[in-house]
């Protein structure tokens, strides 16, 4: 079966794969550029049966997110960089108290309200540690208008099979680019589901694990009782400041992502099995990238892309495993730079790495990595 | 056809540049071909520079913004250097008349036709952008003029129909039959 083809703007996809992922409530504060996201949900999701409320502010949408949530739905919100700060708090609260969403930041010019309608993925660090505390972070960076729609998928399967909020993290330039794209629905089995209590009531609770390390959510109505704070708390779900408790909490907490690893890393690599320049990008950085690996290797230069698809947690081995035969590394970024301080991190003895940034509003062209990438390999 | 295309569609706020854009890469889909579509994203509806771009190809694109222009069309003075950069031997620029005043030269296929006092002809300048679709149908290279016009019709609001038929039409005639037109198959007879 041929799928059909048409063209649909990023944000439209992210809203239509949401519906297709099974999100039936939606709660935002519209900003520019990720506005259409909930113009689209706005329309689409009565039709489904689904719930749009648009709320005061980004506070409290991220607030509504999360009881939608545990009351047994599927829920989204989208923002942009000065509400992802606002939603910040609350994020949180949802990777203490576990509660699965999904949460959408379409990065434009910052700091501050900066610049709204231009690209910029200065947020990277923000989505990996903008809320407080020590806490696991699943952001997933698509980079086409198909990617969002997969992606927005996969964001959702991830949240409610490893009770954790996840999120979407893409440039302006991606989420009002226009492309051609099949939306293809994955059949309901092929969805990742949340993990319910079942068992006698009386014995249940609310954040024992097992195996797995994602403890089983009770479900509103089947009388399995939970409690539900932001404070440290047992696995009776009450707050406890004892020593071990909290540690045995933090393990896990910290450990449900590394324990997943296999589940949740995606990367992407284009020719980078002899690649002696190895460039790490992601969303429209990477599709320049995609392109000036193309003229590199036109040119003579063993170029190669890594792209991490899961951004956070950072797929270390197979950064490792791309960057083998690689002497040198570019990190393209519309930032000051940020993605290249992980890399640093990562990056073998021996092999030097470079950044190649800009901030001022305008997309990373692929004739600038090709420059940057000539003048390394001189 | 096949190969990577690049067109840009600019003009002021107001023009309907997206919406061209949207029924070019319509027709361009229906054609079997892959489009990226983007645009200035800036509160131009009062009159500021505008554009619709196309990157056109047969897979997935690697880049998805314009780097180099195949076809630029100009509706308007506020867009007539804005993309100078983007030009080079072998684009074919299609312009106004009336609303770029200022000169537009330079190692291309140029096309000086008066889109605007068309459109006003038809019925209103609001459809100087489906008079563009006409004409760059009728220079050709893009899309089939058949293909196009099908979605020029499909794509407007009812009302509008049979005035977006005979803008495209009207503009195809004018293109068609203009002593300036060199087809991109024959660029050298321009420069």
């Amino acid at each position: 079966m041929t799928a059909h083809l048409r063209n649909l703007q990023g944000n439209a996809a992210c809203a239509l794969g949401a519906i297709a992922a099974g999100c039936r409530f939606y709660a935002g504060y519209p900003i520019t550029p990720s506005s259409e996201i909930a113009e689209w949900m706005a329309a689409e999701l009565p039709r489904v049966g689904g719930i749009f409320v648009q709320m005061e502010d980004e506070i409290a949408s991220m607030a509504a997110v999360i009881g939608a949530s545990l009351g047994g739905m599927k829920a989204m919100t989208a923002t942009s960089g000065p509400g992802f700060s606002l939603k910040q708090e609350n994020l949180g609260y949802a990777v203490m108290a576990e509660v699965p969403c999904v949460i959408v930041d379409v990065m434009r010019g910052g700091p501050s309200t900066g610049m709204p309608t231009r690209p910029s993925q200065a947020d990277v660090m923000q989505a990996r540690w903008g809320t407080h505390g020590d806490h696991p972070s699943l952001v997933l960076a698509p980079h086409s208008v198909a990617e969002i729609y997969s992606e927005t998928i996969r964001a959702f399967g991830l949240a409610e099979r490893l009770r954790t909020p996840v999120v979407l993290l893409y440039d302006e330039t991606l989420g009002h680019l226009i492309e051609t794209i099949a939306t293809e629905p994955p059949p309901p089995e092929a969805l990742l589901e949340r993990k319910w209590a079942e068992g006698p009531r009386r014995e249940y609770r609310p954040y024992a694990a097992g195996e797995d390390l994602v403890p089983a959510m009770a479900r509103p109505g089947d009388g399995h009782r939970a409690h539900t704070t932001g404070l440290t708390h047992d696995e009776t779900g009450f707050p406890t400041q004892d020593p071990e408790r909290v540690a045995r909490l933090l393990d896990r907490l910290l450990g449900k992502l590394e324990h997943h690893r296999a589940l949740i890393e995606k990367v992407d690599r284009v020719e980078t099995e002899d690649a002696e320049l190895l460039i790490v990008a992601i969303g429209i950085a990477a599709r320049a990238a995609k392109a000036a690996v193309g003229a590199l290797r036109r040119q003579g230069v063993k170029a190669g892309l890594f792209r991490p698809v899961t951004l956070w947690p950072f797929p270390e081995e197979g950064f490792r495993s791309a960057v083998a035969t690689a002497k040198t590394v570019l990190v393209p970024e519309m930032n000051a730079g940020q993605l290249v301080l992980e890399i640093e991190r990562l990056a073998p003895a021996g092999v030097t790495v470079h950044r190649l940034g800009r901030y001022d509003g305008e997309p990373i062209a692929p004739e600038e990595i090709v420059a940057a990438a000539r003048e390394l390999v001189r | 056809m096949g190969g990577m295309l690049q067109i840009r569609l600019s003009g002021s706020g107001g023009q309907g540049l997206i919406l061209a854009g949207r029924i070019l890469a319509a027709a361009l889909v229906a054609a079997g071909r892959r489009v990226a579509q983007s645009q200035s994203y800036e509160p131009t509806s009062r009159g500021g520079l505008s554009r619709a771009d196309l990157v056109v190809t047969d897979a997935p694109a690697d880049f998805p913004l314009v780097t180099a222009l195949d076809y630029l069309v100009i509706l308007d003075e506020r867009a007539a250097h804005a993309s100078d950069d983007l030009l080079a031997a072998g684009s074919v620029v299609l312009c106004d008349t009336r609303r770029v005043t200022s000169r537009i030269s330079g190692p291309f296929a140029l096309h000086r036709l008066p889109l605007w006092e068309t459109a006003i002809g038809v019925g209103s300048p609001r459809v100087a952008n489906i008079v563009a679709l006409g004409a760059l149908a009728a220079i050709g290279g893009i899309v089939a003029p058949d293909l196009l016009r099908q979605k020029v019709v499909g794509l407007a609001p009812p009302r509008f129909r049979d005035l977006n038929a005979e803008a495209f039409d009207t503009g195809y005639e004018l293109a068609a039959h203009a002593p300036t037109v060199a087809r991109p198959s024959q660029p050298s007879a321009m420069l």
